[in-house]
């Protein structure tokens, strides 16, 4: 049977990507793309968990034993600040497609084509 | 002197972005002079890293913290490496002079902090030997060439930058989620430790994973499916980032995936993920080449040229022989100087004239010789004329794939040639036999800097064997995964 986390974070995921592709919106979007990014974090941490095991910090009566793994912690740490960032650029970039198109409506932003 | 200097590759363009607004409080002219010094310092570490590694003929490698390796994160500069950090910083450095002429727009301080953010994480891309690293600079590079391309603040530049922020998201967590898979079944992150273990690695996993991780860098490496956001960003982004993206930011991207497929060499459904690459490359030729045919704005056809090329160098690597991938480096390294003076040249002309439009371009042979030379140049050697040095990668490259058997794809290519053969000759027609004009002027740092590359094309298109030495030295890098492997001093865990 599969983990529900492992389900769980398929699905979100799947949610996000289906939220980037089907929405007309720019910020439903980033939404999207965000769900998306939390999905792919939930999934890192459950890659390292280890059943029945405690927080990988090393004090009295917890040993390395008895701790998850903790590498995929650090990388989740910095996939969330990765995902933070690109956020805040992208919300930035809508803010500025904003004043320039005065729409977020994807089908009427399209100044560019060849 | 140590090997363990090379990591200045990455502290010193880490360092000096921090400190450009300090900088600016002396000036804004003095940003842009404090952008080529750093660039050219970089120049110069780099070229002193490319003599130690080809005299000694031995990697250098940079162990962060003195961790050995698979514990600490290593930098693997190898043939590979010590080429392409020299050819990322040359190329920055001449786009930091033309940056003096073509940025005029403020913030400037942020443009350069951005230009230096870019180099470092196009440096740490092709360096690193940590697969999660490789995301980390991956994404440094990704999320200032996001805001490189928006920084013209134009509805354009800002479309341009959303198609990309979207296109670059997923393909980031399609990235993340090949690298979920492979440490869930190996418990590495570790390069060398990863090729060592492939063999014993499940199938199926393997094969998802691999194949996410293709998808993921085919974002940044601008192949077929993926590529819509790229001849937007290169027509709205400021000109000297668009000769960096093609010139380095997608290598790096291509890179990054040829060396993940190689390092995977032992599992089992290895060809399978090399023949849909092989398949997407050929797409990638075919499409860019019919879409660059119906383009009016100069610079968006030479995307899509700039994208056909990379489709062929992709298909290279999708080979997976020798051959191939040696043919595939030195169709970077060549590619990589074409664009940059294409871009430099088409730049300067659209800086100058306001616009890359096809109209502006009428009688530039008279007006600026120059430019005209240099775009002439760009253009033959891109249409594989012999006597310049595309002419060999490209008929390697063909070669390489005929003997795997792949005569579709090779049809398919030769043909995608032939399209843009036309594309171009119309360009140099517009350029030298239409329209009237009077000689203006140039500015001598961006003609001396476009007469330098123009040499570089002729002479290595003239004497190609020491080139490809170079070339053949750096593809036994990416192919040899045994020697890889031996390289890199592992600690004895889990081996």
């Amino acid at each position: 049977m599969i983990s529900v986390y492992y389900f769980g974070a398929i699905s979100l995921i799947l949610i996000g990507l289906y939220a980037v592709l089907v929405k007309k919106n720019v910020l439903k979007m980033l939404i999207g793309l965000s769900i998306m990014e939390t999905g792919v974090n939930l999934l890192l941490v459950s890659v390292g968990y280890i059943s029945g095991r405690s927080a990988p910090i090393l004090s009295e009566g917890i040993g390395p034993n008895q701790a998850v793994d903790p590498i995929p912690q650090a990388l989740v740490l910095t996939a969330i600040v990765i995902g933070v960032a690109t956020t805040a650029m992208a919300l930035s970039v809508a803010m500025i497609i904003y004043e320039r198109y005065g729409t977020l409506n994807v089908e009427e932003i399209r100044r560019l084509r060849g | 002197m140590n090997g363990q200097y090379a990591s200045l590759l990455i502290a010193l363009p880490l360092i000096s972005a921090f400190f450009v607004p300090l900088i600016k409080g002396a000036g804004k002219k003095a940003v842009k002079y404090y952008l080529v010094l750093i660039t050219a310092l970089q120049t110069g570490i780099a070229a002193w890293v490319f003599q130690q590694v080809y005299t000694s003929g031995k990697p250098i490698i940079v162990m962060a913290g003195a961790w050995r390796p698979p514990v600490g994160i290593n930098l693997y500069i190898g043939h590979f490496a010590a080429l392409f950090v020299f050819i990322v910083a040359l190329v920055s450095f001449l786009m930091a002079v033309f940056s003096v002429r073509a940025i005029q727009v403020e913030p400037i301080d942020k443009y350069a902090m951005l230009f230096l953010l870019l180099m470092l994480g196009a440096t740490g891309m092709i360096a690193t030997g940590d697969i999660f690293n490789l995301f980390v600079f991956m994404e440094i590079t990704a999320i200032s060439a996001y805001a490189l391309t928006a920084y013209n603040k134009t509805g354009e530049a800002a479309e341009a930058s959303l198609k990309y922020i979207v296109l670059g998201g997923i393909g980031s967590s399609f990235f993340l989620i090949g690298i979920a898979l492979i440490y869930g079944s190996l418990g590495t992150l570790n390069m060398a430790q990863i090729a060592q273990l492939a063999g014993g690695m499940n199938a199926t996993v393997a094969q998802v994973g691999l194949a996410l991780i293709v998808f993921g860098l085919a974002v940044e490496a601008e192949l077929f499916p993926l590529n819509a956001w790229a001849p937007d960003a290169y027509q709205a982004a400021p000109h000297p980032i668009t000769a960096m993206f093609s010139a380095f930011v997608v290598k790096a991207g291509i890179y990054a995936m040829a060396r993940l497929l190689y390092l995977m060499q032992a599992v089992g459904s290895w060809h399978s993920v090399l023949k849909l690459l092989v398949v997407l490359a050929t797409l990638t030729v075919i499409v860019a080449e019919l879409a660059a045919l119906r383009q009016k704005n100069v610079k968006r056809m030479i995307a899509y040229s700039s994208i056909a090329q990379i489709g062929l160098i992709a298909l290279a690597f999708a080979l997976g022989t020798q051959s191939g991938v040696d043919a595939a480096v030195f169709h970077m390294v060549n590619h990589a100087i074409v664009k940059g003076m294409l871009f430099l040249a088409v730049g300067y002309v659209a800086m100058s004239l306001g616009g890359a439009e096809l109209e502006n371009f009428r009688g530039l042979g008279k007006r600026m010789p120059l430019m005209a030379f240099g775009i002439s140049v760009g253009a033959v050697a891109t249409v594989g004329i012999p006597l310049f040095n595309i002419f060999w990668s490209k008929i390697r490259i063909i070669l390489a794939t005929l003997d795997v058997g792949y005569t579709w794809a090779a049809v398919l290519v030769l043909t995608a040639s032939v399209v843009e053969a036309v594309y171009y000759f119309r360009l140099l027609h517009v350029i030298w036999f239409q329209g009237e004009g009077t000689k203006t002027d140039e500015n001598i740092a961006i003609g001396l800097m476009v007469l330098f590359l123009a040499t570089l094309v002729i002479v290595i298109g003239i004497y190609p064997d020491y080139a490809w030495n170079i070339a053949q030295k750096a593809g036994a890098d990416i192919f040899n995964v045994a020697d890889y492997i031996k390289n890199v001093p592992l600690m004895g865990v889990g081996a």
